[in-house]
């Protein structure tokens, strides 16, 4: 079924991580109809995903929470998920069209009530990839508990089409007729805010991820470490062992040009540093050793941060992690040259978790046919000024937020969500003043 | 659009306009068999006594990660709890989860 529906807004912002969830709410409080959209179930991009934040420790969700609400209740915002853009036209007054495509979700969102029944009925287990693998989740899901909607979804993919979801629900809000909606909006400016991809650690074999189960991702031990975890605490995923002794294997993919990453991807000597913290009151008797090349701490607070980490015993080893591998036990030896001494040295550990670095996400600049968004040499969209308009993009009436700029933090994303909606509310009072001339 | 909807709970069956048009792919029907299989014999595993992952992996020839991945659905699906850790401070015990 395709609708053909033709709406106006003020702005579109693409992607509703905390990036575009500040622009979006920014834009609103003054006055603008926004449309905000994601291409995920729900809002908040990675940032909801966290267990709690460097450099204050302040609860992730506690903080995501209040502002995702905000954005769900704001009148003036107009929130889609599953939802992406494309086919984006900058009109001869400025104004844009652009093709909004919304796949089914097979539930009718304003109807769930989030009771579960559907997911107690289902009888699939899929890998549930907010838990990043490490556990299952049903076909008929709610996405986390702290979910923006908090609504279920069917994974069709994965459905074997038996309806105990449907007889289950209690408000008869499943819906399989539901098929991919199309239509054109208009609007006077668009806001890129499509944050960032994780490196994938199984282009670096030698570190073992995918084939050493205790090998892991910061991303899956940031869910570990959160409220809603996929175990009851910190295990080993070849076991199920409480883990003694962890190794973090700092730069996993930034810095690195062999894997095309050659720069900092800003965020990971730091989230590392705030994982041992919460690893050192999760299980109080363990090691925890951080491998890096350079400590970057240069944010507000970060300095101080890595001296609290030390204090309570986190160790700092300078060296270079060469190749980790197995043992019977499932526990890890790393091999790496210690840089203050030039040696060749093995340890051994029962959990390695590898700091991934920070990609952009692709596609971006297909977004938009008759106009170029330019990107940086290193794939983020180019900010044409970044000293006097670091929202700006190549592209009149196209502005920037979050890390589909570059790797930056929280605060820095909340940052640059308030320049970008402070230049789109320019551009939308000029194009309208424009109209009014003309 | 056709809408298959009789009125009351249960009675709903959007499903059969779906099974209409897609066929189930025979990997899923595999992942369902074998999901229900294994859920079966943990939970039989649990019936009389509390067991680690170690002591499941033993009992049932599977191998540690796959029944830790198994197991913790099931914890997450309400069927078993957490009935306290080994004496080594390394596996926890898991039990059927008493619910009423
Ligand atoms: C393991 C880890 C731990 C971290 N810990 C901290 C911390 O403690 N403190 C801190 O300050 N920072 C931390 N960070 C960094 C933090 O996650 C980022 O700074 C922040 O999430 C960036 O927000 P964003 O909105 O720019 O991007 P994202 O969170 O990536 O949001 C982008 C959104 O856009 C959507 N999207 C992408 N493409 C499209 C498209 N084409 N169409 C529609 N939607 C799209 C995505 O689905 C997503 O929801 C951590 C990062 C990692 C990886
Ligand atoms: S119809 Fe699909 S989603 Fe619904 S219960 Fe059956 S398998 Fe699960
Ligand atoms: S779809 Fe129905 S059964 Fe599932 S959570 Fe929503 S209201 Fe409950």
């Amino acid at each position: 079924m395709q609708e053909n529906k033709l709406k106006e807004y003020d702005a579109l912002v693409i992607g509703a991580g905390i990036a575009g969830g500040e622009t979006a709410l920014n834009l609103a409080n003054v006055g603008n109809k926004v449309l905000l959209i994601d291409k995920d179930l729900t809002v908040g991009g990675k940032m909801i995903m966290l267990s709690k934040v460097f450099p204050t420790l302040d609860c992730s969700a506690c903080i995501t929470t209040p502002k995702v609400s905000e954005i769900a209740r704001h009148q003036n915002i107009t929130v889609l998920t599953s939802t992406e853009a494309s086919d984006i036209i900058q009109k001869d007054d400025g104004t844009f069209e652009a093709l909004i495509t919304t796949q089914p979700r097979y539930v009718v969102v304003e109807d769930c009530t989030g009771c579960q029944l559907c997911e107690d009925a289902c009888p699939v287990n899929v890998d549930d990839q907010y838990q990043y693998g490490l556990v299952g989740r049903k076909a008929a899901f709610i996405p986390f508990s702290i979910a923006s909607p908090r609504a279920a979804a069917i994974d069709i993919e994965n459905c074997t089409l038996c309806g105990a979801c449907e007889r289950a629900c209690p408000t008869d809000c499943i819906d399989f007729t539901q098929t991919v909606e199309k239509y054109t909006i208009k609007c006077k400016t668009v806001v890129v805010a499509t944050g960032f991809q994780l490196f994938d650690p199984t282009l670096i074999p030698r570190y073992g991820f995918g084939r050493f189960k205790n090998v892991i991702t910061s991303m899956q031990m940031e869910r570990q470490l959160a409220p809603t975890r996929p175990f009851n605490t910190v295990l080993r995923p070849s076991d199920g062992k409480m883990p003694d002794n962890i190794a973090y294997v700092l730069c996993t993919g930034s810095r690195d040009k062999t894997v095309g990453t050659p720069i900092c991807s800003q965020v990971c000597c730091m989230y590392s540093t705030k994982q041992a913290q919460l690893l050192m009151g999760a299980l109080p008797m363990a090691d925890i050793t951080l491998y890096y090349l350079h400590i970057r701490a240069f944010g507000k607070g970060f300095n101080e941060f890595y001296a609290q980490a030390q204090s309570m015993g986190v160790e700092y080893v300078k060296g270079k992690v060469a190749k980790i591998t197995e043992k019977e036990d499932g526990n890890l030896i790393l091999r790496y040259e210690d840089i203050n001494t030039g040696k060749v040295t093995e340890t051994e550990h029962d959990m390695v978790v590898l700091s991934v670095g920070i990609l952009p996400n692709e596609g971006i600049t297909q977004l938009f046919t008759n106009r170029k968004l330019e990107l940086d040499p290193f794939n983020y969209v180019s900010q044409a000024n970044p000293l006097e308009s670091p929202a700006m993009t190549s592209i009149e009436g196209v502005f920037v937020a979050g890390v589909a700029s570059a790797p930056m933090d929280i605060p820095d994303s909340i940052l640059s969500g308030g320049a970008a909606s402070s230049e789109a509310a320019n551009y939308i009072r000029h194009i309208a003043k424009k109209t009014v001339e003309v | 659009m056709v809408k298959v909807k009789i009125m009351g709970v249960g009675n709903k069956k959007t499903v059969l306009i779906m099974k209409e048009k897609r066929q189930v792919p025979q990997a899923v029907k595999d992942n369902l068999k074998f999901f229900v299989r294994t859920k079966k014999e943990i939970l039989k595993a649990l019936k009389d006594k509390k067991k680690t992952v170690p002591d499941l992996s033993e009992e049932l020839n599977m191998p540690k990660d796959k029944v830790l991945y198994f197991l913790m659905s099931l914890l997450k699906y309400g069927f078993v709890e957490v009935d306290g850790i080994d004496d080594m401070d390394e596996y926890f015990y898991y039990k059927l989860k008493d619910n009423g």
